[in-house]
């Protein structure tokens, strides 16, 4: 049996088992904390840092999804610090590639897209770096749209801790990474890839999409990966 | 060779001493990186020529680096029953010397830097010899003086490449020690007691994270050896290996056998060839004596070490990264928790300490944990090795205690920048650190104190940085290398890193807007908050840093578009010109002079500078000390050829040509009237450039004639009047009116210009001399400088007396003295710190000290010393002795407690001026604490629109061509306010110059001007300094090397 | 002969460097490092990403993953000569950038950084000369420093390092 712990989240008394992170309880208790790079059942990255949040006597920010729960925490989700940094974070994606809602397949069902809603970024400060990148069709069944990839690594964590194949990983680093599949060569000629479609169902954007989507009809399936890895946990 | 037991250890250590003390004459030569950089593997090969050739029997050993990088090569000779020598700046050819001497039986002093009696490796001592008094010990000079020597302890003393001398000091004792406490808990205690923290940067504190491991329940544990040194400026880990291989070895055999790890792994850059090498052998040697390996000393701890080499990421550094890396990935850190010591390398429970943090282990066990807490502070202990770089004089590695403060290595150490320049900032801690502006270098080096200003102690990187440095670009190099090494994984460093690169290019390259600030700040405070691991988190320092102290350095570049340092190239024409305050365009003049144009060159001189001849025969010429010509011989003689194209042009039929040429510049008439009060330098700059700019202009002077400064302080022997009456005339020819004996206030008053100009220019200067303060002063006999050359400017009567004495070090009182002199005086400067602190022109002093000026040093005045009629006797001065350095990095001078009454009749004070702010107050104009107006650094307009105010008012008393620039910078920016448009560019716009970079260097030596000797010109008033002839004018044109043209030029050969 | 050296290590040297590399920690740089020392024109061809990945057991992804993330591996064929400029903290203060850029522009590079980033390498196209740049050399006190294949030189300036440059290049004609 679990210890049980105590704590607050904005103000409100929880209790949550040891060993959970607040953004467990968070979604739990239906408060929001966004995340782009977090999904159930996969590993945690801690990448994006839109789930930074503040605890009182602590004197740095946390991220909810790394941080476990403690006794007598005060927890803070949504200071006009961390949002003015999420929307920061935000802006900062949209202009870091090529996102343009009104012609991707994603529109309407894109977790960057609600999260600036949500968040209210209607704009950007920063320029548009307008960088060019390839857009990968070889592939028999899925598409790749490097200019919407915001590199949360869920489609590689998905490849390797879920089917096993890894082909998808980084390549270089900085604002040059890039998500590949092999040796970098085109998708459809990927040996290792078996085409079972867990990336595309785990990405946020458009970047990864299905064949024959027109704008906005790319509807991915979340809920395969927490259901295929809460079977493998539960051993039946 | 299996060492099994003390035993065998101390046998060992008799071998080892052997060849520490062979019982005749040893020489090590230092053989790091560095000194093999310098030459060192040369020297070491004819030494043992000269050894063989001379027939001399001599040990001769590679040792580590001794840390005095400044003075490589260094070698250490011993000759048994003398101090063992430290000789530096060896050279090939000493070889002979050296061994010559050695066969004579006598040490060779001649390139000895200091002597060693006996060393205290602090796990062992060896007494070398006494004697030599005439040679100071290491820890006397300055470079050595501070320094406590703990991870340095062996370094450049024993050789690298044999255990047996590592173990002849104490070396594996403390193992052997450790390896036989009852409890092991015991050596993680003493770690704890020590208070030892993370020499990487962090100072997480040691003991509690072994703690940690030692706790953990697993089947395998692993240590690892941070030894990915990335940090630009930082290398002592590098040094620390090479020099002293074995004490890391030892470190971490004790860490394993206290934490019960099996496996030890030393992450290792592969940029450093040299320690991967020594360190590959130190492993195998302590293999080969059985410290490494199973059951060592008959116990159950079994152990290997294996190097792996980094492949060049600096986020490795990061120990998630490493852990990732050494895994057989890409480094990219993952949060914490998990933490290492939970889940690290494979899974395993794993510690990652940072070389320097092994390399105490030893020692704290060796002498005990409390020894070892006493050094130092109470929260940071110990040492910390730093290496100190950049615009430094003694570069080197340096050992401190933590909590000496910054000056005292800058410049007690250190001794300052290497060419007198004033040292700006140091840059701590690399890319994750901060710029510690010289205003703050009284802090403490302890990780708290620095994290305090922004700062961190980082690896221990510390790059001095003088005037001729960019923050900015400071600022910007590190985002760039910060960015480049991001690893790309979270959002916040990635895409951060890139919009605040871009911001920091759009400034350095002249193209930000004022926005531009505010969003860098809030971007850099988001990524240092936001980032998932140190490297994000810290970043954004450089950046922070640099806007906290050095803001007006960001503003200059915004503002002003101007790169005051000269780094930023976009921003400049050439050093030269960037260097001039008026921006002369000095490399086209150059070429046109040159080419024999000198109508072409003279309209060129005046449009930058409409006092040419006066500037060409006092300015400070800064220009000469950015000049590049420096690195090939002597810098151009700028100043010497602009006063000669003025001479030129007075002297002939040039000067109505020039005056028709600027009258054919002056633009279309605006109809709006500007008023300036003050007719010196700065008001007469504004008045030409608001003249030509179409402006009605108008000057009101308190005194009878124009020309400020130059013409009642300036004597005439430096720059005559009729040169300045010259110059005037063709100010006066572009429609300038003045009216005389108008004082502000009591002739004209401010309220009835404002309403009668449409713009007024305030520049009244500093006409206040400032008191000394100490009885007696009051005394008719007791001068003021600028009251005392104004009269003899006016040709009047001073009765200045036979004996005068002079107070003071800067231009006013080298001129009184020289002025004083030709009045047929006996004359002493009395100044209270030394010669090189004048700051005067030191060709000033020269000639002041070559016509009999007599020049004192270090005494600051007392009191005047009457008779009781009340004339002056002497002055009593108070011997001053240079104390501590100030932040500036001169040194205080200190009253010594002994004074001295000097005989004379007359007292100069020429210790500073100060503007006379009254009228300005009681108009409502703002006014600074030390009594100078304020106004815009840029627009120079005053809290009163309408009203600017330049020149020494706003500045405080400064040289004639600074005071100038802020005339000529107001004009533009009150031509700019009144018509709303920037015509500067169109008015200085001249004829096409040619644009060629001479292929070899030419025009031969510096010329200067032929000078009166100084028995002829100290007793009349007649300029002394004659200027060039013509010939030698052109050459020295000839001998600029165009720095201005950016075309890269074709290599040869 | 450009052409023939380009070719990849044989697979017999890779398995050879491989088999050396028994234990797991820190063998994929360590393999990667070694062969790319053993080729002719220092860098790792693709054909030998490929094969790595095989014999190690190592996802082909993951080994393009390295190769890219780490400065040291060179994805292209590499100059003869290699003259690398240091730009660490010390060297950039006392006028590293104007050096490099003066040498670059010598081997007749134009290119501007705010293209190529500051950590770009040019090789000419003869295969004769690449001029890199590396974080820092850790030899601080001898800034600015260049090295000229292993060898390094302190307190260079650009005649300096021109004529160590036009010195390289006679000693490739004789």
């Amino acid at each position: 049996m679990p210890k049980i712990i105590k704590l607050k989240i904005s103000g409100m008394e929880f209790t949550a088992n040891e060993g959970s992170t607040i953004l467990d309880l968070a979604r739990a208790n239906s408060i929001f904390i966004p995340t782009l790079c977090n999904f159930k059942g996969l590993s945690n990255v801690g990448a994006c840092r839109l789930c930074m949040i503040e605890i009182r006597g602590v004197p740095r920010l946390l991220p909810a999804c790394a941080t476990l729960v403690a006794e007598g925490m005060d927890v803070t989700v949504d200071s006009p610090k961390v949002t003015k940094y999420r929307k920061m974070i935000l802006e900062l994606l949209f202009a870091e590639r090529n996102h343009v809602c009104a012609v991707c397949v994603s529109n309407g069902h894109c977790e960057l897209q609600s999260l600036a809603q949500q968040l209210g970024v209607n704009h950007t400060r920063y320029p548009y770096r307008y960088p060019i990148y390839k857009y990968d069709a070889s592939h028999p069944k899925f598409n790749y749209d490097a200019n919407r990839c915001i590199l949360c690594t869920r489609c590689m964590r998905a490849c390797e801790e879920v089917e096993g194949a890894r082909t998808w990983n980084v390549m270089g680093r900085g604002i040059n990474s890039m998500m590949v599949t092999d040796l970098n060569q085109p998708w459809g000629q990927s040996l290792s890839c078996t085409s079972c479609s867990k990336c595309v169902h785990v990405c946020p954007t458009g970047a990864l999409s299905e064949k024959n989507c027109a704008v906005g009809e790319m509807m991915p399936r979340k809920n395969v990966i927490p259901y295929l890895t809460s079977m493998r946990y539960s051993g039946r | 060779m299996r060492i099994h037991d003390l035993d065998g250890l101390h046998d060992i250590r008799r071998t080892g001493m052997m060849k520490i003390l062979p019982g005749k004459p040893r020489i090590g030569v230092g053989m790091g990186t560095c000194g093999i950089g310098n030459g060192a593997r040369d020297v070491m090969n004819s030494l043992a020529e000269a050894l063989k050739k001379q027939s001399v029997d001599a040990q001769l050993t590679p040792v580590g680096c001794f840390g005095f990088c400044a003075v490589e090569p260094l070698v250490s000779v011993h000759i048994p029953g003398f101090p063992l020598v430290v000789l530096s700046q060896v050279a090939p050819d000493d070889a002979a010397m050296i061994v010559k001497a050695i066969a004579s039986n006598r040490p060779p002093v001649e390139k000895a830097l200091c002597k060693i009696e006996e060393w205290d490796h602090l796990t062992g001592h060896v007494m070398y010899g006494r004697g030599l008094p005439d040679l100071p010990n290491w820890n006397e000079i300055p470079f050595f003086k501070n320094q406590k020597k703990i991870v340095l302890r062996d370094c450049g003393l024993i050789n690298p490449e044999d255990i047996e001398e590592y173990i002849a000091v104490g070396g594996y004792h403390a193992f052997y020690q450790a390896t036989q406490k009852p409890n092991v808990n015991e050596i993680v205690e003493e770690v704890k007691k020590s208070k030892l923290r993370g020499r990487g940067g962090a100072g997480y504190p040691t003991g509690v994270k072994w703690d940690l491991l030692r706790k953990a329940v697993a089947d395998q544990k692993y240590i690892i050896c941070n030894a990915d040194e990335g940090d630009p400026g930082a290398y002592m880990n590098r040094n620390e290996i090479e020099s002293d291989p074995h004490m890391l070895i030892e470190g971490m055999l004790i860490g394993a056998f206290a934490m019960g790890a099996t496996q030890g792994i030393v992450y290792l850059r592969a940029e450093y060839p040299l320690a991967v090498h020594r360190l590959k052998r130190a492993v195998a040697e302590a293999r080969e004596f059985g410290l490494i390996g199973e059951h060592v000393f008959g116990t159950n701890f079994n152990f290997d070490i294996k190097l792996i080499e980094g492949a060049g990421a600096f986020v490795c550094g990061e120990e998630t990264a490493m852990i990732e890396s050494l895994e057989g990935r890409a480094g990219r850190p993952h949060p914490r928790p998990p933490f290492p010591a939970q889940k690290g390398l494979w899974g395993k429970p794993t510690n990652i300490n940072n070389v320097e943090t092994w390399c105490n282990v030893p020692v704290i066990i060796a002498r005990g944990g409390s020894w070892f807490a006493e050094i130092g502070t109470t929260h940071s202990s110990g040492t910390k090795v730093f290496s100190l770089v950049g615009k430094i004089k003694n570069t080197g590695l340096v050992e401190l205690p933590l909590g000496t403060p910054l000056k005292s290595v800058i410049y007690d150490i250190g001794q300052g920048s290497p060419d007198g320049k004033r040292v700006k900032a140091v840059q701590s801690g690399g890319p994750s650190g901060g710029c510690i502006p010289a205003t703050h270098f009284d802090v403490a080096i302890d990780y708290e104190s620095l994290a305090q200003i922004g700062a961190i102690m980082g690896s221990g990187g510390m790059v001095v940085m003088d005037e001729d440095n960019c923050m900015v670009d400071v600022a910007r190099y590190f985002v760039e290398f910060s960015h480049s090494e991001s690893c790309g994984k979270c959002v916040p460093c990635r895409a951060g890193l890139e919009q605040a690169l871009r911001i920091l290019k759009k400034i350095t390259g002249g193209s930000a807007e004022e926005s531009d600030i505010q969003d860098l700040e809030e971007l850099a405070q988001m990524i240092k908050e936001m980032s998932l691991c140190g490297l994000g988190q810290t970043a954004p320092n450089p950046v922070l840093t640099t806007l906290r102290y050095f803001r007006r350095d960001y503003e200059e570049h915004l503002r002003t578009r101007r790169c005051r340092a000269g780094v930023c190239e976009k921003l400049f024409l050439s050093p030269c010109e960037n260097s001039c305050p008026l921006h002369m365009r000095i490399p086209e003049f150059l070429e046109l002079t040159k080419r024999g144009r000198i109508a072409d060159a003279a309209e060129m001189i005046w449009l930058d500078n409409p006092l040419p001849g006066s500037t060409g025969r006092i300015c400070q010429h800064p220009c000469e000390s950015q000049c590049r010509r420096k690195s090939v011989d002597a810098p151009v003689n700028m100043r010497e050829v602009h006063r000669f194209i003025s001479d030129q042009i007075f002297a002939g039929p040039l000067l109505a040509e020039i005056k028709m040429r600027l009258a054919g510049r002056r633009m279309a008439a605006t109809g709006k009237k500007i008023a300036i009060v003050g007719a010196g330098p700065s008001g007469l700059s504004a008045a030409f450039y608001l003249a030509l700019l179409g402006h009605d202009v108008t000057v009101f002077e308190a005194r009878e004639e124009a020309g400020g400064m130059l013409l009642y302080s300036l004597p005439q022997y430096r720059l005559p009047k009729a040169v300045l009456r010259l110059e005037l005339d063709v100010i006066e020819s572009l429609g300038v009116k003045f009216c005389f004996n108008q004082k502000l206030a009591a002739g004209v008053s401010l309220d009835v210009l404002e309403v009668e100009n449409d713009a007024v220019f305030l520049a009244t200067g500093t006409w206040k001399a400032m008191t000394a303060g100490i009885p007696g002063e009051e005394s008719p006999s007791v001068w003021h400088a600028i009251h005392f050359l104004e009269q003899v400017a006016r040709k009047e009567p001073t009765n200045i007396g036979k004996k005068v004495i002079v107070i003071g070090g800067g231009n006013a009182a080298v001129d009184s003295a020289r002025t004083a002199l030709r009045l047929g005086c006996d004359v002493t400067i009395a100044y209270r710190r030394e010669r090189q602190d004048m700051p005067a022109i030191a060709e000033e002093v020269d000639d002041a000290q070559a016509e009999g000026v007599k020049l004192m040093f270090l005494v600051s005045p007392q009191r005047v010393v009457s008779d009781e009629r009340s004339r002056i006797t002497g002055i009593e001065l108070m011997r001053t002795k240079l104390g501590d350095f100030n932040l500036d990095g001169r040194r205080r001078p200190v009253s010594s407690g002994e004074t001295i009454i000097v005989p004379c009749d007359n007292i100069i004070l020429a210790i500073g001026e100060r503007p006379d702010v009254e009228p300005l107050r009681r108009s409502g104009i703002h006014v600074r604490e030390n009594d100078t107006a304020a106004a815009d650094w840029v627009t120079y307009e005053t809290n009163r629109p309408y009203v600017f105010a330049g020149g020494d008012l706003v500045t405080g008393a400064s040289n004639v061509s600074s005071t100038m620039a802020t005339g000529k910078n107001a004009a533009r920016a009150i031509d700019g306010i009144l018509t709303g448009q920037d015509h500067f560019a169109d008015l200085l716009k001249t004829v096409d110059v040619p644009q060629v970079v001479p292929a070899e260097p030419e025009g031969g030596a510096r010329h200067t001007s032929p000078e009166l000797p100084a028995d002829q010109r100290k007793s009349h008033f007649e300029e002394t300094i004659l200027g060039l002839t013509k010939e030698n004018a052109i050459a020295e044109s000839s001998r600029c090397l165009r720095c201005d043209v950016h075309e890269p030029c074709a290599v040869k050969g | 002969m450009i052409a023939a050296e380009a070719k990849p290590l044989s697979e017999q040297v890779i398995d050879e460097i491989i088999a050396r590399h028994p234990d797991k920690t820190g063998d994929v740089l360590s393999v990667l490092e070694e062969i790319q020392e053993r080729h002719p024109l220092k860098y790792l061809p693709e054909e030998t990403h490929d094969y790595v990945a095989r014999k190690m057991g190592v996802s082909r992804s993951q080994i393009l993953s390295v190769v890219t993330f780490y400065a040291f591996f060179n994805l292209k064929p590499q100059g003869r000569h290699t003259v690398t400029v240091c730009r660490g903290t010390a060297c950039h203060t006392r006028g590293s950038k104007p050096l490099l850029d003066s040498l670059k522009a010598s081997a007749g590079f134009h290119q501007d950084d705010e293209e190529t980033g500051s950590t770009a390498s040019f090789t000419t196209p003869d295969f004769g000369l690449t001029i890199r740049t590396v974080a820092c050399f850790g030899q601080c006190a001898l800034a600015p420093v260049a090295a000229i294949d292993h060898d390094i030189y302190g307190h260079v300036s650009d005649i300096k390092l021109r004529k160590l440059v036009a010195a390289i290049d006679a000693g490739e004609r004789q």
